[in-house]
């Protein structure tokens, strides 16, 4: 057996006691005795740890209460109505982009989400598709005015394409609807969500005069 | 080292754009090259904000030369060498100005291992015999490449990429755009268009593994009779065109294939099963052929 043998055979087997197939190699490797001796240490320094300690609620009000001094966070009042301020955020090109990018992200984690085995499993990720196709529509209603009335070839294509798009997830969305357990149809509904999101991110680019 | 300039020309137009009253004139063609020595295997970026076309070809020399025209002075054309970086960036200078202004082409000559990362809006962007990684990526022009080998990744709205005796591994992603890959020698393939076509024409090299995916459009391949590969093909709403039924054995690793309930499908193996092929579209049509 070989040290990169021992290694798997610790990893899979674990070293207490030390597995019966390791126990000849060891006997005569110092590196592989080395190694068994730091486990050793770590598990055993590990144990004296203590278990986490949830801090008691005076340190969060305390928190709360320098964190609103500093004006880092709103008073409750003002915390009521966040939302509504929502679309002036996207309003800027760079927090519109990494808005996008974050949809990116979620349609990815959609994507490889496993296959719905139940209906209510089905019932759930279809749920899920529906959050992020309401979220991809929203921001296309605050797609730049700019962008939607250019002229140039390539704002042309663009909006065709985020036509063509809109109209293909219409498509896969009814399959799914229809037929929650067509995995090939959610994998295409996941991959026209992320086009649709990267499709965005570059109509805002645009506008914002990155390129 | 590093340092900038700006494309040289502009001074003298915009001297005698004064002189002339050239506010009213048409805006006149300008032209720069620049010369970078390099060592090792460069890094080439272009950022082309404006339209026109890209072509990058290779020779022996350890040196870059970017070549560019630009139909006006509405567009400033920046370059920067960092090392063995050189970044070529074309912004637009007069956001009024027509369509017809902006436009900015490129040719580069780079030695042959180099890596190159590409961004145009429109116009061709076309490299031949470039070893190394490259990124494309383009609204609506078309990517031509031809013997060019590395991780090529690929990414278009409207344009369309043919792919000529290419090596390496592909990845292309594109809305409408067309795939064509024409005589490779690739090991990893993964195209995806939503309502484009793919034609892919050419062996499989064995250990490889191809998925080829369109929404709306025809997956079509052309596969030798000295292939070997295993194939999973399936469309949700379209159909599945199998022209090489006597090439096509049940699966000989012992996996048995089925379709969903939900889907079409074909699963089986050309000669020994060694490589991977993934074929997909939703509503389209999948088409499988042997060449002659």
């Amino acid at each position: 057996m070989q040290c990169k043998e021992v290694e798997v055979v610790l990893e899979q087997h674990g070293f207490v006691p030390v597995p019966e197939a390791a126990r000849t190699h060891l006997a005569g490797c110092r590196s592989c005795q080395g190694l068994v001796a730091d486990l050793t240490a770590i598990v055993a320094t590990a144990h004296l740890l203590p278990a986490e300690i949830e801090p008691p609620p005076r340190v969060w009000a305390s928190l709360r209460a320098q964190l609103e001094e500093e004006g880092i966070i709103k008073d409750a009042a003002a915390r009521g109505v966040w939302w509504q301020r929502f679309p002036e955020l996207f309003r800027t090109r760079v927090l519109a982009t990494a808005g996008v990018g974050l949809l990116i992200v979620a349609a990815v984690v959609l994507q490889v989400r496993p296959p719905a085995s139940r209906p209510t499993e089905a019932r759930n990720t279809y749920e899920n598709y529906d959050d992020t196709s309401m979220t991809l529509s929203n921001d296309e209603a605050h797609l730049p005015s700019m962008q939607l009335a250019g002229i140039s070839k390539v704002d042309v294509a663009l909006r065709q394409n985020l036509d063509i798009v809109d109209k293909f997830i219409v498509d896969c969305e009814q399959r799914v609807k229809e037929q929650p357990g067509d995995e090939l149809a959610r994998d295409y509904l996941s991959g026209a969500y992320q086009q649709k999101a990267q499709l965005l991110s570059v109509m805002m680019e645009r506008e914002g005069g990155v390129y | 080292m590093k340092w900038k300039m700006k494309a040289p020309g502009v001074v003298p137009v915009l001297a005698a754009g004064m002189l002339f009253g050239a506010a009213q004139a048409p805006a006149a063609p300008q032209h720069f090259e620049r010369h970078f020595a390099v060592n090792g295997r460069p890094v080439v970026v272009i950022q082309n904000v404006a339209n026109g076309r890209i072509e990058v070809k290779s020779w022996k020399n350890s040196e870059v030369v970017v070549a560019a025209s630009q139909a006006s002075n509405k567009i400033s054309i920046d370059t920067e060498q960092a090392g063995a970086r050189i970044d070529v960036t074309a912004t637009i200078a007069d956001n009024a100005a027509p369509a017809g202004d902006l436009e900015a082409n490129f040719q580069l000559t780079v030695p042959e291992e180099t890596e190159l990362q590409l961004r145009t809006q429109t116009g061709l962007v076309y490299v031949e015999q470039v070893m190394g990684d490259m990124t494309l990526q383009s609204v609506a022009g078309e990517i031509h490449l031809k013997e060019v080998s590395g991780y090529i990744v690929v990414r278009t709205t409207v344009g369309s990429l043919v792919c000529t005796q290419c090596a390496g591994k592909l990845d292309f992603n594109s809305i409408s755009g067309n795939a064509q890959v024409l005589q490779p020698g690739l090991t990893s393939v993964t195209l995806f268009t939503m309502t484009g076509n793919i034609l892919y024409d050419g062996d499989f090299i064995r250990t490889g593994i191809y998925t080829m995916k369109s929404g709306k459009g025809t997956v079509e391949v052309h596969f030798s009779g000295n292939d070997s590969f295993d194939l999973k093909a399936q469309t949700a709403t379209g159909t599945v065109d199998n022209q090489a039924e006597a090439y096509l054995k049940p699966d000989s690793h012992g996996v048995r294939h089925m379709a969903s309930k939900f889907t079409k499908g074909l699963f089986g193996t050309v000669g020994s099963g060694l490589a991977k092929v993934e074929l997909s579209s939703y509503s389209g049509t999948i088409r499988i052929l042997k060449r002659d």
